[in-house]
């Protein structure tokens, strides 16, 4: 790793501390609207809750005032807000589980989903940028690029149900991690494909190419340290944003091959109004993109020393 | 070694690409392993506490419940109850259990297991969202001697008996109620069923396995015990991946399948179709009795006559879903039923012109007291109301009505916008056994009296129907009850409810319970 100057690391360290109370602060106004954007206009969970019940207004009524619904809603934030502070994400209205225990049991579904995705995208991007930059004038460069623009189009739940068609004689398990991690890979790969392309054909442009390429340097050295270097830290905010992008991936993703994780849950608690799993999935989506974007930041001021001088 | 395919890389090579395909093979054990393919995943699986239609189908044969009714003849039949006893006030029903059956975890049962599975649904800190209901106005249940159980009412409710018949309220073992309670006792359920409940991964699959033991099985079981070793329930929420599971060879059945999938699949000779009618309320739509227009009975019974039901269920599902005769499902409610006919064969047309509605400026759309005639048509999302809700607007625009479609979202936001009444017809149903069902839709103070519709003389009808233990006065009553729903054409009904089950061949003798959802599992038979 770069070592950096005392003054340098200082500032940099003041700007991560300001993204991170940013940060903070964006979660905190995400879990406040959500809060509030629920009980307002959401679904009334008790509603939800007796729907299949066939129960009396008042047995309705009787579970709004056990569950607390009754209260104004500044005391039911005060009262979630305090909760949070000691850990405490509720229970949900459904299960009658701990939320944060309910969470935490699909969380590992979807990680696995979505970091097996994130590295087949990532792969699958960079083959098809580099495929596409290289042999720009050739076919191969040709179809690289158009099945880049091809695959930012398509949505996940088309090509989910088309590869499930397509392999349906095969006897592969839909629900099983290979399937849905290429399909939810491949949704983010057009859009990684296209950066390294459109970056690569500047870059391969530059003097230090031609610099290289006079030193006697083979070219596909020149193709993957002198050329693709300058646009790594493009490519990690990309990956950065796109990683937090695959977890909204995750919900069709799931519910097409009926793989249990957070999507799933989250939809089921939208549906049902059960506010308690909402919001705790709301929280944990707002750190986690908090998370992502602060790791972006660090990673390009580590890879790009230009940044670091105007940081 | 300078060979690019040596052996060794071959064999190396050969391993990764069997390894990634066998990450996904099934396992080919057909014999003793049946998979299943849910189309829901519950929000939360203890039938004590959660009201999904869809746990059943599993956890019915986890469960024995105290009686059973018969798909058929309606009847009810003896389970662990041997015999039952209704007071002549209908206020006490006495039960005399079996003395030969114990629970999945060698516990007997009896009647305090049966009173603590009572006290376990009525507990109003475990929020019972339908078993308590079900119990209506339950007092208490006591046990007179070990195997002598009373439940006591504080009013009577001739529905009780339809309720014991069902998985809401299936005898689970004490001891593992009080082990985990409400919340965790959904992963650790302990039944007397034919299977016993083994796993539940939220999301991803419950898992149930043959219980040896089983010899109390009630007479609609034609088998003693399971053949099926093992069964694994999966879960595809997505209906167009419903047919592509089966297809694909992911699951040996699977429900709720699209008319057009049911009609595709069902020509190959590989798969078999089942039809299930489910008992309960047709699909149909609440006219907003409060409301103009919908306030006049002129208007409400044009809306019934210039809508074309029988276009609509043959261009939708084919000859595969019936036309509702009324506010209840020909299934189970044949008896009750009369052929609707609210408009005394009056044309549409005439009845609108009639209540003076009449097209004045020849625009195509009727007008009184310069008003155009405008309808705020509310669909649920799920059971194909939405296409059927865009079929009703055509039929009623042709009428000169302009029609505003709305599809909520969800129950709930069909709660709220029933909650601020500004709908004209607004769609609905649920299922269920027992005509009692109608209470809570056009009782008064009924919970889903959406129609918004008050009459002291059907509230006389329902309430006295639900209290009365004479069971052809009771029908006597939800038959004058029809009656008066028809005549004053407070709903739309347009089609019974039929479950659209596809099968592999290999599985056989399917055959389900009264309530239309649950296959008797300790029934099918596999082959290899």
């Amino acid at each position: 790793m770069v070592s950096l100057p005392y003054r340098s690391r200082t500032r940099i360290l003041t700007q991560l501390l300001q993204r991170l109370g940013l940060g903070f602060l964006t979660a905190f106004a995400a879990l406040t609207l959500t809060f509030f954007i629920l009980r307002l206009i959401g679904t009334d969970p008790v509603d939800s809750l007796l729907a299949q019940g066939l129960t009396s207004a008042e047995q309705a009524e009787s579970v709004r005032q056990e569950l607390g619904l009754d209260q104004p809603l500044l005391t039911q934030y005060v009262e979630y807000l305090s909760g949070l502070l000691r850990g405490d994400f509720g229970i949900s209205l459904y299960t009658q589980r701990p939320v944060l225990q309910t969470i935490l049991e699909q969380f590992r579904w979807t990680v696995e989903l979505a970091l097996t995705g994130l590295v087949i995208g990532i792969l699958s991007g960079l083959a098809m940028g580099v495929t596409a930059a290289w042999w720009e004038n050739r076919f191969i460069g040709s179809f690289a690029a158009t099945l880049a623009s091809l695959l930012t189009a398509l949505p996940v739940a088309f090509t989910g149900i088309l590869a499930l068609w397509f392999t349906r004689d095969l006897g592969i398990s839909g629900s099983k991690i290979v399937m849905p991690a290429s399909v939810l890979g491949l949704s983010i790969s057009g859009a990684i494909a296209r950066l390294v392309y459109s970056n690569l054909l500047e870059s391969l442009h530059g003097p230090y190419i031609l610099a290289a390429q006079a030193r006697g340097i083979q070219r596909s050295f020149r193709l993957l340290w002198h050329a693709l270097r300058p646009i790594l830290p493009a490519l990690v905010s990309l990956i950065a944003l796109e990683a937090a992008f695959l977890f909204a991936g995750t919900v069709v993703t799931e519910t097409v091959f009926s793989r249990p994780g957070l999507g799933r849950l989250m939809v089921r608690a939208i549906l049902d109004g059960d506010y308690q799993i909402t919001q705790g999935l709301v929280a944990l989506a707002a750190l986690f993109y908090t998370a992502s974007h602060i790791i972006a930041d660090w990673l390009a001021l580590m890879f790009d020393p230009r940044l670091r001088e105007t940081a | 070694m300078n060979s690019r395919f040596s052996p060794f890389r071959a064999a190396f090579l050969v391993l990764i690409i069997s390894g990634l395909l066998c990450t996904g093979c099934q396992s080919t054990n057909q014999t003793s392993i049946l998979r299943y393919g849910l189309t829901l995943s519950p929000s939360g699986l203890d039938p004590h506490i959660n009201a999904s239609a869809e746990l059943g189908i599993p956890l019915h044969s986890v469960y024995d419940t105290l009686i059973v009714r018969h798909g058929d003849t309606g009847e009810f039949l003896p389970s662990l109850a041997l015999a039952w006893h209704i007071s002549a006030d209908g206020l006490v029903y006495t039960f005399n259990l079996r003395q030969d059956v114990h629970f999945h975890d060698g516990t007997p049962f009896n009647a305090h297991a049966a009173v603590a599975n009572f006290e376990y649904v009525v507990n109003p800190e475990h929020h019972s969202q339908k078993a308590a209901a079900m119990l209506g106005p339950y007092q208490k249940a006591e046990a007179v001697d070990d195997y002598s159980l009373q439940i006591h009412l504080n009013e009577p409710f001739s529905p009780l008996l339809d309720s014991l018949s069902q998985v809401y309220l299936g005898m689970a073992s004490p001891i593992a109620l009080e082990q985990w309670g409400p919340g965790e006792y959904q992963f650790h359920q302990v039944g007397t069923g034919p299977y016993r409940f083994i796993e539940y991964i939220p999301n991803d699959h419950i898992t149930l396995e043959r219980f040896a033991d089983y010899a109390w099985g009630p007479a609609v079981y034609q088998n003693e015990t399971a053949k099926i070793e093992r069964i694994e329930f999966q879960f595809y929420e997505d209906l167009a991946t419903r047919a592509l599971a089966l297809e694909r060879g992911e699951v040996d059945i699977i429900g709720e399948i699209s008319p057009q999938d049911a009609l595709r699949l069902s020509s190959h000779e590989e798969f078999g179709l089942f039809a299930v009618p489910i008992p309960g309320q047709p699909l149909e739509f609440f006219f907003n009795t409060e409301l103009a227009p919908t306030d006049d009975l002129l208007v409400r019974q044009a809306l019934v006559t210039g809508v074309d039901r029988t276009r609509i269920i043959q261009t939708l599902f084919g000859d595969l879903s019936p036309v509702s005769k009324g506010p209840l499902s020909a299934q189970s409610f044949e008896s009750l039923l009369q052929e609707d006919n609210p408009s005394d064969g009056n044309s549409p047309i005439e009845l609108l012109e009639r209540s003076g509605w009449v097209d004045t400026d020849d625009d195509g759309i009727r007008e009184k007291d310069q008003r155009e005639l405008v309808l705020n048509l509310i669909s649920p999302p799920w059971g194909s109301n939405p296409e059927v809700a865009q079929l009703i607007k055509v039929d009623w625009e042709s009428l000169g009505v302009i029609v505003n479609l709305e599809v909520a979202s969800s129950f709930g936001t069909l709660k709220q916008i029933e909650t601020e009444g500004q709908y004209h017809a607004i769609g609905l149903n649920f299922f269920g056994t027992d005509p009692d069902l109608l209470r809570s839709f056009f009782a008064s103070d009924g919970v889903y009296n959406w129609s918004k519709y008050h009459s002291t003389d059907l509230d006389y009808l329902l309430i006295n129907a639900a209290s009365e233990t004479d069971m052809s006065m009771r029908n006597t009553f939800y038959r004058q009850a029809i009656a008066h729903i028809s005549e004053q054409a407070l709903v739309l009904p347009i089609r019974d409810y039929v479950n659209l089950i596809v099968h592999k061949n290999t599985l056989s003798n399917l055959h389900f319970s009264a309530q239309g959802w649950f296959p008797y599992l300790i029934d099918l038979e596999l082959e290899s």
